[in-house]
C-alpha cells in the first residue's frame, strides 16, 4: 500500500510540520494542535485545504471543532480516506 | 438539480462599476507584516475596493451603470423590456430597487422589474431569470438589463479580522437581448443545509470559512460537471472558466478538482477582492480578448448555499468596461 499522510503518521506529522510552519522535532501527534503557536483561522483554513489536495478528505467545521490533539486529526482523516466520507 | 436552456440569449455588453477608494491589505494594522503578506498570499486579495461614504447606496451604481450601458450600446430606455436586479444589500428592503429604478429613471411603464435576494451565485441566478423571461416574450430582439452587486463593506464589523481582509464593494450592469440563435445552458442548486457558512446576525455578515470552503468543493465542480455533460460540451470547448471570486484557496482548490490550466481561470481577487455578484461580471470585463466568438463557463456559489453555472456563447463584439465611481 502506498505510504500517504493518512495511513503514515510520520508522514503526517512532516506533513503538518510544514503546512504549519514548525519544526519537525517540535510537533508529536500528542500536540493539542489549537495550542500551536502558527495556528489561526486563515492557517487552519490553508491546513484543511491542503488536507483536501493530499487525501480528497474534506474535514467540517463541527468535525474540527470535536477533535483536540493533532492525533484526532490523524484519526478522522485516516477514517474519511477508507470511504468513510 | 434544476438543468435549463434557453434560446437566442445574446449578452451586448457589461458596465462593471468599483469605488475609487482603495484598502491595501499589506496595510491592515491588526496583522504583523509576515502575517499580512500570508494572508495576501493564502486569499490571492492584496486591494480592496471600498464605498468611504455612508449615503452612498448599491442603486447608486446601479444608476451609473445603467445610464453607461444604454448609452454605449445605443439602447433607448423605451426598448428595455426586463430589469432586474440582484442585491442583498439593498438601501431599503421595500420597495424593490428595480421598482424605483424604473420610476427615477425613467423606463417604459411596460418594463418587468423585480429584485433577487442572492449573493454569490446571483449573476448566473438574474442571467438565467433573464434568459428565461426572454424567452417568454413573444417579441423579436427584446432586450433586459440585470444589475447585480452588493455594497457588502456596510456588512463588515471592523475589528471582523475574518470577513475584512475580503470582500470588496462593487456592481455589475448586463445589457442581455434575445437576438441570437445559440443556445445557453444552466445548471442551478441549492444545499440550504449551508445556510450558517455565511449568514447575517445583527446587522453583519458572519463567515465560517471551513465551511464555506467544504460547501464549494463539495459542489461547485459536479455541478459544472454536470452542467457539462446536459450540453452535451467537452471539458475543453469553453474558452474561459469565469468562477466567483470567493478567494484563492477555494478558487485554486476548484480549478484542480477540475484540472483545468490556469490560463482558463482568470483572477481578479488581487485587484478586486470578493465582490459578491459582481465577481464574475467584473472578471469577464477585466479579462475577455477573444478574436472570434466563443463559449465561457460562467460559476458563482455563496450563501445560501447556492450554486449556479452557466454555459454561455459570447459575441466578440460585446461591449466591456470597468469605470471607477
Amino acid at each position: 500500500m502506498e505510504e500517504k499522510i493518512y495511513n503514515n503518521t510520520n508522514l503526517f506529522l512532516k506533513f503538518t510540520a510544514t503546512e504549519l510552519l514548525i519544526p519537525f522535532d517540535k510537533i508529536s501527534l500528542n500536540n493539542e494542535f489549537r495550542g500551536l503557536p502558527t495556528w489561526s483561522s486563515l492557517n487552519a483554513l490553508v491546513y484543511i485545504s491542503r488536507i483536501n489536495e493530499e487525501t480528497n478528505v474534506l474535514i467540517s467545521s463541527i468535525e474540527l471543532a470535536d477533535l483536540i490533539t493533532l492525533n484526532d486529526i490523524y484519526n478522522l482523516i485516516s477514517f474519511k480516506s477508507n470511504g468513510a466520507i | 438539480m434544476a438543468l435549463s436552456r434557453t434560446s437566442g440569449i445574446n449578452i451586448d455588453g457589461i458596465v462593471s462599476l468599483v469605488p475609487a477608494n482603495i484598502n491595501d491589505n499589506l496595510l491592515l494594522t491588526h496583522l504583523s507584516q509576515p502575517d499580512r503578506e500570508a494572508l495576501i498570499y493564502h486569499t490571492g486579495i492584496r486591494f480592496r475596493r471600498v464605498v468611504k461614504e455612508e449615503n452612498v447606496s448599491i442603486k447608486n451604481f446601479f444608476i451609473k451603470g445603467i445610464e453607461n450601458l444604454l448609452s454605449n450600446l445605443k439602447w433607448e430606455k423605451e426598448s428595455i423590456d426586463i430589469l432586474i436586479c440582484v442585491t442583498q444589500t439593498p438601501h431599503v428592503s421595500l420597495p424593490a430597487i428595480s421598482c424605483q429604478l424604473q420610476g427615477d429613471l425613467g423606463f417604459s411603464s411596460h418594463t418587468m422589474c423585480y429584485d433577487i435576494n442572492l449573493g454569490c451565485s446571483g449573476f448566473v441566478y438574474g442571467l438565467h431569470t433573464l434568459s428565461a423571461l426572454l424567452n417568454s416574450l413573444n417579441k423579436l430582439n427584446a432586450r433586459a438589463i440585470l444589475c447585480c452587486g452588493d455594497i457588502s463593506t456596510q456588512l463588515i464589523q471592523e475589528n471582523d479580522h475574518t470577513t475584512k481582509p475580503i470582500f470588496s464593494d462593487a456592481a455589475s450592469v448586463i445589457g442581455v437581448s434575445n437576438n441570437s440563435e445559440t443556445m445557453s445552458y444552466f445548471n442551478l442548486e441549492t444545499n440550504g443545509s449551508g445556510q450558517k457558512a455565511i449568514y447575517k446576525e445583527d446587522n453583519f455578515m458572519k463567515l465560517n470559512g471551513i465551511d464555506v470552503f467544504n460547501y464549494s468543493l463539495t459542489m461547485v465542480p459536479n455541478n459544472i460537471l454536470n452542467l457539462l455533460a446536459f450540453a452535451d460540451k467537452n471539458i475543453d470547448l469553453p474558452k474561459m472558466y469565469i468562477l466567483h471570486q470567493a478567494n484563492k484557496l477555494i478558487n485554486e482548490a476548484i480549478r484542480k478538482k477540475l484540472l483545468l490550466d490556469e490560463t482558463k481561470t482568470p483572477s481578479t481577487l488581487y485587484d478586486y477582492g470578493n465582490t459578491s455578484s459582481a465577481s464574475i461580471p467584473l472578471t469577464l470585463c477585466k479579462n475577455w480578448i477573444s478574436e472570434s466568438p466563443n463559449w465561457v463557463l460562467f460559476s458563482g456559489f455563496g450563501v445560501g448555499f447556492s450554486v449556479a453555472s452557466a454555459l454561455i456563447y459570447l459575441n466578440k463584439t460585446i461591449h466591456l468596461s470597468i469605470i471607477e465611481t
